[in-house]
């Protein structure tokens, strides 16, 4: 029995922690790479040098000491993101949509304290969200007004749309759709659906719930497949850019549409989870081997690796 | 990519593999340490009056030669110095001094462990000349009495001579004039000596020697039997009889070739006795003496050469990095979570002193309870390390209330937690409190159990008596288990849990 399952997982082409860790995060991700995905204010940096463009930055906190100082930089916002520089799988990371007179709205709609906002902000500071516990910086940025394209399959929160990307060429791509479990997060852990993209059209595929397979969102109900994802050629150049700048060459790459600004780099993810196979409902390992054996100039530049994954990764001609 | 770990591994079990035999094959070491075999413990305990002043007793002792092993001597000298002298291939203790008019008491104790069959003692004795005592005339008429037996072998011979000291001298009978020639000559020297006599006429080699049976007994007086070589083995000779002992009665030789075990000048022992009492050890106990008295290399940079305060800490750190490589196990390829990556580790060496229910039981008790405060001073808005504090500080109070609790109850492993380690606990609250806060109770509750049960696994392995002996013995062992680590690293297929997680999959494709 376990034979048969290890073997048919192994010609679907499934790949699998052990075979991700050791092959493509410690054989294509140099160590020295890691603090530039890992620190989302690096990360926003490098974009804007290659102009990529990522979600507005408002201000930064650096010490305790500097929290004194947040009334006057939130004076003119109406909503603003707090997110951990280091903070790992969207933890740490609070979405405010509106102040009243008892404090901020987050988007789950519970109100939150003055108080409890510069408690969380020392929070991330002493690194409690930070992948090794060390000192953080915070964030405070634009937030994101999602594309409408999403709005009936999401519960508050923001979509966003992750591609994995393997020397530089998109290998698999999925939106990750916030619920009320998720507490308006995209993180699958947290309860987000994910769905996948076909990478040739940008349409939706199948969704994953909590490792249950979902053609309904949970809480609005409306189906999750074949929705046409906007920009999705832009996005998929978008991606094979961004990986360019890091020196990686195996990442996950995070991304919102704003209705206003279009596609924005979030952030880079160097340890990109698994679970975007079964949103696929397709292996990451067979796609990966085929890019090995590509011919190399198919490497050349960005454009040339979108077209060749277009042409190579989509589902079908419908 | 995968060659170079596979080719460390298989160094790396090669070197322990290497390692390993050189102990057995070259120092003797026991293949299989823990097995139990039988040892034998020894008790003289002698009471000595002297004449005048100076006293001198010898005793013949066990020795590790004589064709056992032993271990763990213990002598006593009260009043008397004690020396230790090599006398033939006899060892000889001696105590001698001034014991005034006093009954003094020596002891002396020991473990013996009985080798089967005896090694050193297998190699037949070089013959030995006539004793200065019999003359010529008596050796050629002893060489008379045993002629007609010189074409039989050797067992056949020591047969046929033994039968004469009961008086069957077979036939044809030897003529009068030599039978009566020879009991006289019986009388004379008596009657183990002339059975030897005539044993070296028949050219047998054989030698007195004093002794005890090799069984559970107290005796106030040695046995004298007479060893007889017959080409493979001895064999035994009751010299009154001629009686030859059954193969399964066994000896225990204090003294062989004529010395008396016993010799008193200037005194007399007023009271002796052997105390002989049978008891299991394990083999490694056995060899435990010898390899700390051993010049070997290996033996000198053994770890029983430590001193013994710290060798349990040894048997117990050696077996640490299975329970690390079950861990991989346990991550790698069954996929199961753990909080922290070593921390169940730790839980297991803390749950040393409580016992595993206990253990678990107060761990699990001050997790709750520390989630509970947890959950409710996440409402203060305590900075990451005072928080940290306050919950160390928590988990001491608890237990400390769990240790008086278990005084008023009687219950000495609810005091015994002092050790458990207190970072480990605190760390773990915040975790629980992190994991179920983010990713849900059952994942907090699923994590739990994995580092419960790798905990469980590591706290039975570091108890099994065999494993630490093994390991203790053979410390060479950690390159294997570094072995199969560096094939864990490379492992590179599925985890049993993602056989599960990719199974939605199947249907559709």
């Amino acid at each position: 029995m376990i034979f048969k399952v290890t073997r048919w997982l192994k010609d679907v082409g499934i790949l699998g922690m052990n075979r991700r860790n050791a092959e493509y995060i410690m054989r294509c991700n140099p160590r020295s790479s890691f603090p530039l995905v890992d620190d989302k204010l690096l990360t926003k940096r490098l974009a804007e040098e290659q102009q990529i463009p990522t979600p507005p930055l408002y201000h930064t906190i650096e010490y305790h000491g500097d929290i004194a100082r947040l009334k006057k930089v939130l004076d003119g916002q109406r909503d603003f993101v707090v997110k951990p520089a280091r903070g790992a799988g969207g933890s740490g990371i609070v979405l405010v949509t509106d102040h009243t007179s008892e404090g901020f709205v987050k988007q789950s709609g519970e109100v939150i304290s003055w108080k409890d906002l510069t408690y969380h902000i020392s929070d991330i500071l002493s690194g409690i969200y930070s992948l090794e516990g060390l000192e953080d910086r915070v964030l405070l940025e634009a937030l994101v007004h999602p594309d409408p394209i999403f709005d009936a399959v999401s519960y508050r929160g923001v979509p966003d749309i992750r591609i994995i990307v393997y020397r530089g060429v998109p290998v698999m791509g999925m939106v990750r759709l916030p619920t009320r479990a998720s507490d308006g997060k995209a993180n699958l852990h947290r309860g987000a659906i994910g769905v996948g993209i076909d990478i040739g059209k940008g349409k939706t595929l199948t969704g994953v719930h909590r490792s249950r397979i979902v053609t309904y969102h949970p809480d609005t109900g409306n189906p999750v497949s074949g929705l046409q994802v906007p920009y999705w050629e832009s996005m998929l150049l978008m991606a094979a850019r961004a990986v360019d700048m890091t020196g990686m060459g195996y990442l996950g790459v995070d991304m919102v549409i704003d209705w206003e600004r279009g596609p924005l780099l979030l952030e880079l993810n160097a340890r990109p989870g698994l679970q975007i196979q079964i949103a696929n409902q397709m292996g990451l390992h067979r796609r990966l081997e085929l890019i090995d054996r590509a011919p190399s100039d198919i490497f050349s530049t960005p454009k040339v690796r979108v077209a060749w994954a277009v042409e190579k990764f989509k589902v079908s001609d419908f | 990519m995968k060659r170079p770990a596979v080719w460390l591994a298989v160094v790396l079990l090669f070197l322990s593999f290497a390692f390993i035999s050189y102990r057995i094959l070259w120092l003797r070491y026991p293949a299989f340490p823990t097995a139990p075999g039988k040892a034998w413990q020894l008790h003289m305990e002698a009471y000595i009056k002297a004449d005048q002043k100076e006293i001198s007793v010898m005793i013949g002792l066990p020795h590790t030669d004589a064709g056992g092993i032993v271990v763990e001597e213990r002598i006593t000298s009260g009043k008397l110095t004690l020396n230790l002298l090599r006398e033939g291939p006899n060892q000889v203790g001696i105590w001698s001094g001034d014991v005034g008019p006093e009954e003094e008491v020596i002891s002396y104790r020991s473990t013996i462990h009985m080798a089967h069959p005896p090694s050193s003692r297998a190699k037949p004795p070089k013959p030995e000349p006539y004793p200065a005592s019999v003359g010529r005339r008596e050796q050629a008429l002893a060489e008379r009495l045993v002629r007609k037996w010189s074409q039989l072998g050797p067992p056949a011979r020591l047969r046929a001579v033994a039968a004469t000291v009961a008086g069957n001298w077979g036939v044809p009978p030897p003529d009068d004039q030599d039978l009566r020639e020879w009991s006289a000559f019986q009388k004379k020297h008596g009657r183990p000596e002339a059975l030897l006599v005539l044993l070296r006429a028949a050219d047998l080699p054989a030698q007195p020697v004093e002794g005890l049976y090799l069984i559970e007994s107290i005796s106030t007086s040695l046995l004298v039997w007479i060893e007889v070589w017959t080409g493979r083995h001895w064999e035994n000779l009751q010299p009154e009889t001629g009686e030859i002992y059954r193969k399964s009665v066994s000896f225990l030789p204090l003294t062989t070739g004529g010395l008396p075990a016993v010799r008193v000048s200037h005194g007399q022992l007023s009271k002796v006795r052997w105390t002989l009492t049978q008891q299991i050890i394990s083999h490694w106990r056995i060899h435990f003496e010898r390899i700390k008295r051993s010049n070997r290399l290996l033996d000198r940079w053994s770890l029983f050469r430590l001193p013994p305060e710290f060798q349990g800490t040894f048997r117990i750190l050696l077996l640490v990095p299975i329970s690390a490589l079950m861990v991989c196990i346990l991550r790698n390829i069954v996929g199961f979570p753990t909080f922290g990556i070593f921390m169940p580790v730790l839980m297991a060496l803390a749950f040393r002193n409580t016992g595993l229910s206990y253990g678990l039981g107060i761990f699990a008790g001050v997790v709750v309870i520390g989630y509970l405060v947890r959950r409710w001073i996440d409402k203060l808005r305590l900075l990451l390390v005072p928080r940290l504090s306050v919950i160390l500080t928590l988990v001491i109070a608890c237990i400390t209330v769990f240790a008086l609790i278990g005084n008023k109850l009687g219950l000495r492993e609810f005091m015994a937690v002092g050790l458990l380690p207190f970072v480990i606990l605190t760390m773990t609250i915040e975790r629980f409190f992190i994991i179920t806060e983010e990713a849900g109770v059952r994942k907090g509750f699923w994590t739990a159990a994995g580092s419960a049960a790798v905990a469980t696994i590591t706290y039975e392995i570091i108890h099994l008596e065999p494993l630490q002996l093994t390991f203790f013995v053979y410390p060479e062992l950690l390159f294997a288990v570094a072995a199969f680590q560096v094939l864990l690293g490379r492992y590179t297929g599925y985890r049993l849990s993602e056989l599960i997680r990719f199974r939605k999959l199947r249907s559709p494709l």
